[in-house]
């Protein structure tokens, strides 16, 4: 079966420049889905099985904090690996990202390269 | 902490990076100009021990060439998509400044973008406030960044 990827971002410029990266990046995905912020993911992901999540910080409604911390009370989808991509570079608040399960993270601006470094080994 | 420097190297590194476009900074403005026409503005809050605000200015065509180096497809009208790309750019400049407050132990939480766009409109700085203002060019036009911390 082909590989999925889910991306969350409230822009969705980035939604299709993290889509276009993703293939500059050798990374084909056979289906990407998308959503605008958290709870509009855990809204695919009830019906939707991923291989991965990319997903921003600052995002309105539901934002990628309270996201990861209600997938990881989710035993159907705790274990399905998240990217941050993010402008918080902050180091605080990538720490509670990756307290929360979080497997990486890779700041905007990035480039195509750090997308496949960062996803590579997590595919 | 050189706000201009700040703002330049943010600019720059986020139009070669995403846009593939080389933004060239001019010299500091020392007057602010709270009226625009025929632009879109993308604000940026951010709130911390004090607060502070990132806001693009672009002309019209300015911002349709940027959304259409972002989208890599042509964009003739301001829309909703260039609303979204220019929000996106003044996100991604306000993130990198504060990631160089941050290592000054000034902590900001960012707000979402507020885009403003249209014929005339006009947008007040913070009161008691400094800051910097840039002027870029780049192969579609001439665009504006700044900044403002409240002392």
């Amino acid at each position: 079966m082909g590989k999925k990827v889910l991306i969350i971002d409230d822009s969705n410029t980035m939604r299709k420049i993290v889509t276009r990266s993703l293939r500059q990046a050798g990374l084909d995905f056979d289906t990407i889905l998308e959503a605008g912020d958290g709870q509009a993911a855990l809204d695919v992901l009830a019906g939707e099985t991923v291989d991965i999540i990319l997903s921003d910080i600052n995002m309105p409604n539901m934002d990628g904090i309270e996201f990861l911390r209600q997938k990881q009370a989710d035993a159907k989808i705790k274990d399905i690996p998240v990217v941050m991509i993010t402008t918080e570079a902050g180091a605080d608040i990538l720490d509670e990202a990756k307290s929360l399960g979080a497997a990486g993270s890779i700041k905007k601006p990035f480039t195509p390269d750090q997308i496949q470094e960062t996803l590579g080994s997590l595919l | 902490m050189d706000l201009s420097n700040s703002i330049s190297q943010a600019t720059q590194e986020i139009f070669q990076t995403m846009l593939m476009m080389e933004a060239s900074p001019g010299q500091a403005l020392t007057e602010r100009s709270n009226k625009f026409s025929n632009s879109v503005s993308a604000i940026v809050g951010m709130a911390g021990p004090s607060k502070a605000m990132l806001a693009i200015h672009l002309p019209e065509p300015t911002a349709l060439a940027v959304t259409s180096s972002f989208l890599m497809m042509e964009v003739e009208e301001v829309d909703e998509d260039v609303k979204d790309a220019i929000g996106e750019l003044a996100n991604m400049v306000a993130g990198s400044i504060k990631t160089d407050l941050n290592e000054q132990g000034m902590d900001f939480k960012l707000s979402i973008p507020s885009v403003i766009c249209g014929e005339e409109y006009e947008i007040d700085c913070l009161a008691d406030s400094e800051g910097a203002i840039m002027p870029f060019a780049i192969d579609g036009g001439d665009f504006l960044v700044e900044f403002q911390l409240q002392k």
